[in-house]
């Protein structure tokens, strides 16, 4: 919207910092496709390379592109086509069937979705096919038909493509590939995938029609071009309507990232995780703090947003339990300790519990077993306890076997976090036995 | 307190509003808000809200979503029996019953995705859509797919919407083993002592002066903090026993003022409401009524778990004092405890209790047929034949749930069983029959 | 029906397509039994009966029920009446689903009567929207959503289960557009209700309740709530509860065990959301008293069951299932035997008919009556040409039976009134003597002569020592029971009671004015002995004080009290004679209990065990006659095979099986032992072998193992 106003009279804040928030959420949230990916220049040649080949020269051809989710698949994959497109030749020829594991659960759904997105249901009508196969070369068939007598050119995407490799016998893939083979239309098969061993999924017939061609993204930056990414990512493009504000916002983007402590943060961000969503995630909480009173992206903001990210969930619902609930949890926590992490029952519990009441003189916390039931209850359902055997309506609940799915440091530290926690059950919680 | 809900693109009243209505949850609100961003700004495609119960999670989505106007559609996944009542109710509030109605007979992923696609184009968002998803943990019980496709809905529908997951389980328990789409995690914190006592105390009693409320208020949390902290169940329990909590001033015996009076008047009754009402032993209306009623009289109304008392016949009692002794003692010991004159049995070997802990703490074990109707045989007074009535009546009270049978159903030659009832309730049962198990039981030797 | 009741392995079910002409259950009855030539009227007279006792019972139920019924209805109207109006406590409370839990008890055949008149009542004169679901039905959360949809929005057209059956069909079409969801419900409900205020006045008037609670309650009926499984139903209410605000519902939880259960199922987390109401249901045991005192203990029916039956009866429902249902219909079947094997029931009816069908008596009948045990009794006690006469002459005999009947009919008069009395009477003594319910003394009558047996005596002596007021009371009763019988002998009985309490009346006045000082001394330690210590005790002491008495004279209370006694005494005497002793008893009395048990209490274990070892039982056949009960080796292999693995501990290693079963068999073709081939198996032995194991596996009496492969184990109980 704001391209054609290039003058420098300066916005009022309010309408830059909403500009910037557009931009950037653009960015961290619609993942925006950069002008050039940078990181992955080399897959991004190898891959366009290869479609052009199919695009224009009419080769079939079949890839994978490998690598950890949020390390840029599709991105590169958007990229590449955004490029392709640019070519007037290929924009008129070129079709795609995007598919998705996700969506595409079986094949006959994916081959719905195939001639919808080839606008052949009028051609195919409510023809019968004996065959997968059939209907796949009916469809390819099809495309010859029109002005020119060679066939158009069609690159299939499959994202999830692990997922298209449960289907019933990999009907779906053996046959694109099987195309891919054989020359009967130029076809050009495009896997997303992050599985590795995404290989191994296949079967033989399928994978022997594979063109072992995988293209992996396994980004790991060096921490500096992490922090170049970050600031690339904050920083503005300089079409930015106002001038003077772009300039400001990106020297306070260059400050943060100068800075110390935001610098630790980020190392830290950078050892659990390098790829671009989380740290999208981070910046977007970031962004979130940027308003009109605070017109820049400060430490502060950033140190808390990392806080955010890497808050411990657990403990958190820890904080929000009663007193009998944790108890019942430090309990848990002794029989562990005791059986080496057998299973137990709420009667077991319930004992750890008395003993550790009778060895106190005031009892306010003795309450009916109705009431521990309740508490026990409580905790199965956030799933702090998990039954051994999924058969719950089976036995008694008393007698129901439980684990606990947290581990001693996640309940010390809680317990060190709750609000007037009593001092006696800190101490038994810290005691060796129960 | 509002200075926190500011965000550009909302008109301020509005907002004042919300932020009436969200008390100690501000925080949280002007969180999302900024989150969202401006109507037509993107926000992210899914955010995981988690906290306790009734922490205002979806109270808070809804007064938001609801006073700002923003497009949303609300669904709570118990209720999706099937994934097509998910996908006809999201478009439904988005574009119109005529768009849920192209949904086929048993709608895919894609087919929803589809549509909603068609739509979107035809009518493209201008403010972000919101799609909130209560009692998420629910989805992952249902379809694989589901979860990581709505994680990622933004991408695969090409629209500027944003799913919001709300659950009482944390996000780590969610995570498929392939990975997907990280959502962006937000915790609401439980509400403090301090901050359930302000949001109970707004809500009080329009005959009654507002520190008289709270002072009751601060009474109850002082019984009930420290076993609930649920928001609804402590708004129960403050309605049905305020009453009570007034009688001594309806009668004029003391003041408002006067605490510690009306402290000494309520606090045993609350006690007695913990082991009644908060575990609905007694139900609302019963306790209502009870307080109209004289304190003798209090006794009259039994908690639920107080009749346990089964009328069986005959021989069903003894089944099911056979299958009790048959759960709970080793089998070892059948020998000792039912054999007419058994052998010299070492009092060692036998007494060798290598069990490290009793078998009451452990819970019945499974026993097979046989075993069950030996110790019957054994322990039934009368000799009895063995007529099909006798074995029906073992799979009736499997019906009854008083057993359960723990081997599957395709061996039906040998069956194994359970059984399911408690201690004092075998104990009230074979009191009727004359039959003193305890001298049966192993643990109570 | 449901089969998940105690009693279950005793029902006979009915295929659904069980509308046959009863021209062809005629036919059925008729077919092979006793005297066919008047058959047809003992089959209608038979129907008749039956339709009676039907009705009857079923009247009764509906009157054992109304008490709870009532109460349930109350209840659904005060909730749906809550709703409406709202002060601070109620919308400050957490609106809750209004829950009944009704306690039925364990007799779970019985239920089905009590939720259909429940049902039936609700729409009647609370709500139209009553939908009942079973958990048989709803497997899922899905089909119970759509069971319970289907029976609200299809309501109108559908009464009972059977015609839901077929709607469904009809229906199914109709509601496929409609998503199984609660939503559906809510705008079908809110539609309703807004047609409901425009209602036409014709519909009015057909339901008045409707006008002043303009929000009719869905009630939702959980059959057998144990039954269910506690995952659908905790996922259901957590939905309703949802829905609370805009739906009026309502829960009613058949529960068969203890209310308790339903914490044992729902997590408080679920059952916080619901607002349960305990009804609790009269105790099976106080059903069949009531059942037994209408329906066995009354003149009305002409048909009786003798003492063995009657216990076999009483025993299977106190032993084995607590059902109602199951005891009417052994009384059924009793009838039913009772017409189709004993011809001279043809005078089992009323008085008049009775007469009548006497002079309708052919000869053979005659001879029948003649050979009539009781008859022969009688007989012997006439003088020779009397009995000349009853032998030879018909239409004397005839007189005479139409006298007997009469007699026969008397005694009933009689007997029924009288044995109320006695209870009366005893009930309250310690220790109950003569048992405390009517039913035991009933049956103790029916046995022997009451007033023979020593129970009788010591309840006797303990009324001899009962205090003044508590006999009154108690004979005031008797007076009252007396006075609804009709017959002279009940009224002059009558009359000499009341003038004995005339008596006792007197006697206050009597004893007002200064007593001998004796008895004083006496009677004052009885009265605050009785008041310490238990009357049995007491007995001794007091026996000890009579012999100490004896000299002395009696005080005006004690001779009345011995009289009163002994009054009662003779009428017991008098009319509580057992059946056995009247003439003709056989007519009105069914006796073959065996029959009754072998119908309602099968043992087909012991059946198969005793058809395998002896085979003769069976089979009749001489061959298989053997002495020592070992079985000859001419029997069927599989019970030679039965018998060989009787021999075996709990593993039996197939091939000595196979190997004892060859030697046993070659035994039997007769081959000498001494050759070779004795013993030797061959093809054909070998698959005789297989299969009669097979055979003997089918039975359950073995199963394969994993233990060992060529091993088979031995199973006890399998195959029941």
């Amino acid at each position: 919207m704001s391209k054609r106003k290039v003058n420098d009279a300066p916005l009022p804040v309010g309408t830059c910092i909403s500009e910037v928030q557009d931009i950037l959420r653009k960015r961290l949230c619609h993942q925006q496709l950069p002008d050039t990916p940078e990181g992955v220049q080399a897959q991004h040649k190898h891959l366009l390379e290869l479609l052009k080949r199919t695009a224009i020269h009419g080769e079939s051809n079949s890839v994978l592109i490998v690598g950890p989710r949020g390390s840029g698949k599709t991105m590169l994959l958007k990229c590449v086509l955004r490029d392709l497109l640019e070519e007037k030749e290929v924009e008129r020829n070129l079709l795609q069937v995007h598919l998705n594991g996700l969506l595409q659960t079986d094949d006959r759904i994916a081959l719905q979705e195939m001639t919808r997105q080839l606008h052949l249901e009028n051609v195919v009508g409510d023809k019968v096919f004996g065959s997968f196969a059939e209907n796949l070369s009916f469809l390819l068939e099809a495309l010859k038909k029109g002005d020119r007598s060679s066939s158009r050119p069609v690159l299939f995407v499959l994202d999830e493509f692990d997922l298209f490799a449960h289907h019933k016998n990999q009907t779906l893939l053996y046959n694109l590939f099987d195309v891919s083979q054989s020359a009967q239309a130029p076809v050009a098969v495009v896997g997303v995938t992050c599985r590795l061993d995404v290989l191994e999924l296949l079967e033989k017939r399928v994978k022997s029609r594979f063109s072992h061609r995988q293209i992996h993204l396994l980004s790991n930056p060096t921490f500096s071009q992490y922090l170049e990414r970050v600031q690339t990512q904050l920083s503005l493009q300089d079409d930015f309507p106002d001038k003077t504000f772009a300039q400001d916002w990106n020297a306070s983007v260059k400050t943060l990232c100068e800075d110390k402590s935001v610098e630790d943060a980020l190392q830290r961000h950078y050892n659990s995780s390098k790829n671009f969503r989380s740290n999208h995630m981070l910046l977007m909480l970031c962004l979130s703090r940027v308003s009109v009173a605070n017109p820049a992206i400060k430490p502060a903001d950033l140190l808390e947003a990392s806080k955010m990210c890497l808050i411990d969930a657990q403990a958190n619902m820890l904080h929000g339990l009663s007193i009998l609930e944790l108890c019942l949890i430090i309990a848990m926590k002794h029989l562990n300790d005791v059986y080496e992490g057998e299973p137990f029952n709420l009667q077991m519990v319930h004992n750890e519990f008395k003993k550790f009441l009778q060895r106190k003189s005031n009892s306010m916390y003795n309450f009916e077993q109705p009431v521990i039931m309740k508490a026990f209850e409580h905790l199965q359902q956030l799933e702090m306890i998990r039954p051994v055997d999924s058969s719950s309506v089976k036995t008694q609940r008393e007698y129901q076997l439980m684990r606990l799915m947290l581990d001693n440091t996640q309940v010390m530290e809680a317990l060190q976090k709750y609000p007037q926690c009593p001092t006696d059950i800190k101490q038994w919680a810290m005691s060796a036995y129960g | 307190m509002s200075a926190l809900l500011q965000q550009p693109g909302y008109e301020e009243e509005r907002l004042q509003t919300v932020s009436k209505k969200l008390p100690c949850r501000e925080v949280q609100a002007g969180m999302l808000l900024s989150l969202m961003g401006q109507p037509h700004q993107y926000s992210y495609p899914s955010i995981f809200i988690y906290g306790h119960q009734s922490s205002g999670k979806s109270h808070v989505l809804n007064v938001l979503l609801k006073e700002l106007e923003l497009p949303h559609a609300t669904v709570s996944f118990v209720e999706c029996v099937s994934v097509a009542l998910l996908f006809e109710q999201v478009l439904l509030s988005f574009f119109g019953c005529d768009a849920a109605s192209l949904l086929p007979r048993s709608p895919s992923l894609s087919d929803f995705v589809r549509i909603y696609r068609q739509q979107s184009s035809q009518s493209p968002a201008k403010q972000t859509r919101y799609i909130v998803m209560e009692k998420a943990e629910l989805l992952r019980d249902s379809d694989a797919n589901l979860l990581p496709a709505l994680l990622r809905l933004q991408e695969l529908v090409e629209d500027n919407v944003t799913v919001i997951l709300l659950s009482e389980i944390v996000w780590d328990r969610f995570r498929p083993n392939t990975g997907c789409f990280e959502p962006l995690l937000l915790h609401f914190p439980d509400y403090s002592k301090g901050e359930l006592q302000h949001i109970l105390a707004q809500d009080r009693n329009p005959s009654y002066s507002d520190e008289f409320y709270s002072a009751y208020i601060n009474i109850l949390l002082g019984v009930f903090y420290s076993v609930c902290r649920d928001l609804r169940e402590l708004r129960h329990l403050a309605a049905l026993n305020f009453s009570k909590f007034c009688e001594p001033l309806a009668e004029g015996k003391v003041k408002e003022t006067d605490t510690h009076k009306l402290w000494r008047n309520i606090e045993p009754h609350l006690k007695k409401a913990m082991q009644t009402v908060y575990l609905r032993e007694v139900s609302s209306l019963q306790w209502e009524q009870m307080q109209q009623m004289e304190e003798k009289e209090n006794g009259a109304v039994r908690g639920l778990s107080a009749h346990t008392h089964v009328e069986l016949p005959y021989y069903s009692k003894f089944l099911l004092i056979a299958a009790y002794l048959a759960s709970f003692n080793p089998a070892r010991t059948d020998k000792r405890f039912f054999v007419k004159h058994h052998g010299k049995i070492k009092k060692t070997n036998f007494l060798k209790k290598n069990e490290k802990t009793s078998n009451h703490l452990l819970g019945p074990k499974p026993f097979p047929l046989d075993r069950l109707l030996a110790i019957f045989y054994s322990v039934v007074d009368s000799r009895v034949a063995p007529t099909a009535s006798i074995f029906s009546q073992i799979s009736s009270l499997v019906t009854l749930q008083l057993l359960t049978q723990v081997s599957h159903g395709d061996q039906i030659d040998a069956p194994k069983y359970k059984c399911a009832v408690s201690m004092d309730f075998i104990c009230a049962i074979s009191r009727t029959v004359n039959f003193e198990i305890i001298k049966y039981l192993y643990d109570f030797l | 029906m449901s089969t998940s009741s105690v009693s279950k392995g005793c029902f006979v079910f009915k295929p659904s397509a069980k509308k046959k002409k009863t021209l062809s259950l005629e036919d059925h009855f008729i077919h092979g039994c006793e005297g066919a030539d008047e058959s047809k009227t003992r089959f209608n007279q038979c129907q008749d009966l039956w339709d009676q006792i039907k009705t009857d019972t079923e009247l009764l139920q509906d009157e054992l029920n109304t008490k709870i019924l009532d109460s349930l209805l109350d209840f659904t109207r005060k909730c749906s009446s809550t709703r409406q109006h709202n002060d601070w406590a109620s919308h400050m409370r957490a609106s809750e689903i209004p829950t009944a839990a009704l306690v039925l008890g364990v007799n779970v055949p019985d239920h089905d009567m009590t939720f259909q008149s429940l049902s039936e009542l609700l729409r009647q004169s609370v709500t139209p929207h009553v939908a009942s679901v079973q958990a048989k039905e709803c497997g899922a959360l899905k089909h119970l959503i759509k069971r319970v949809l289907e029976r609200l929005l299809g309501t109108d057209v559908t009464v009972d289960d059977d015609e839901e059956e077929e709607t469904e069909q009809t229906s199914a079409p109709l509601h496929k557009s409609v998503h199984c969801s609660l939503s559906t419900l809510c705008d079908w409900y809110t539609m309703n209700t807004k047609k409901s205020y425009s209602l036409t006045p014709g519909k009015k008037r057909s339901s008045p309740v409707k006008d002043d609670l303009q929000q009719p309650p869905i009630v939702i009926i959980f059959k057998d709530l144990e039954a269910f499984n506690a995952r659908v139903l905790q996922d259901f209410i957590l939905i309703c509860s949802r829905y609370i605000e805009r739906l009026p519902l309502m829960f009613i939880f058949g529960i068969a065990t203890s209310p308790s259960t339903i914490q044992h199922m729902l997590p408080h987390s679920v059952s916080s959301l619901l607002c349960i109401e305990l009804f609790q249901s009269l105790s099976c045991t106080q059903h069949l008293a009531t059942v037994i005192d209408k329906l066995i203990l009354t003149t009305h029916f002409p048909f009786k069951l003798n003492g063995k039956v009657m216990q076999v009866l009483i025993s299977i429902f106190l032993y084995h299932d607590f059902s109602v249902r199951n005891f009417i219909k052994g009384v059924q079947l009793a009838l039913l035997e009772h017409f189709h094997s004993q011809p001279l029931s043809v005078l089992c009816c009323r008085k008049k008919e009775a007469l009548l069908n006497v002079m309708q008596l052919g000869h053979q009948d005659l001879e029948r009556i003649r050979q009539l045990p009781s008859f022969k009794r009688y007989v012997e006690k006439q003088e020779p040409q009397e009995q000349e006469h009853l032998l030879t002459d018909d239409t004397h005999l005839k007189e005479v039976c139409r006298r007997l009947i009469k007699d026969l009919r008397k005694y009933h008069k009689h007997y029924y009134p009288t044995l109320r009395c006695l209870h009366t009477l005893t009930s309250s003594l310690p220790r109950y003597p003569l048992g405390k319910q009517i039913r035991e003394l009933h049956l103790i009558c029916l046995e022997k002569n009451v007033w023979e047996n020593e129970e009788y005596q010591s309840a006797m002596k303990l009324l001899k020592m009962m205090a003044k007021d508590e006999l009154i009371s108690l004979l005031k009763k008797c007076a009252e029971i007396l006075q609804h019988s009709k017959s002279k002998n009940m009224k002059s009985a009558l009359l000499l009671l009341e003038a004995m309490l005339a008596k006792f009346k007197q006697l206050d006045t009597v004893v007002a004015e200064p007593p001998p000082p004796a008895e004083e001394s006496i009677t004052s330690p009885v009265k605050n002995l009785q008041k310490k210590m238990d009357l049995f005790q007491l007995q001794k002491a007091l026996l000890e004080m009579n012999e100490s008495r004896r000299s002395k004279k009696l005080s005006p209370f004690e001779v009345l009290r011995n009289e009163a006694l002994q009054f009662i005494d003779s009428l017991v005497q008098s009319h509580l004679s057992p059946p056995e002793s009247q003439t003709l008893y056989e007519v009105c009395y069914y006796s073959s209990s065996a029959t009754v048990r072998r119908h309602l209490n099968a043992a087909p274990r012991t059946s198969i065990q005793a058809a395998l070892n002896s085979p003769f039982y069976y089979l009749q056949n001489d061959r298989l006659k053997s002495e020592d009960g070992s079985v000859s080796n001419a029997a069927p292999d599989i019970c030679i095979v039965y018998k060989l693995h009787l021999e075996c501990g709990r593993l039996i290693n197939l091939f000595d099986w196979l190997e004892a079963f060859a030697t046993v068999v070659s035994a039997a073709e007769g081959n000498d032992p001494d050759s070779d081939s004795f013993g030797k198996v061959d093809d054909v032995k070998h698959a005789r072998f297989i299969r009669a194991v097979s055979e003997l596996e089918f039975l359950g009496f073995i199963k394969s193992t994993k233990q060992k492969t060529d091993h088979v184990a031995r199973i006890t109980w399998g195959g029941c």
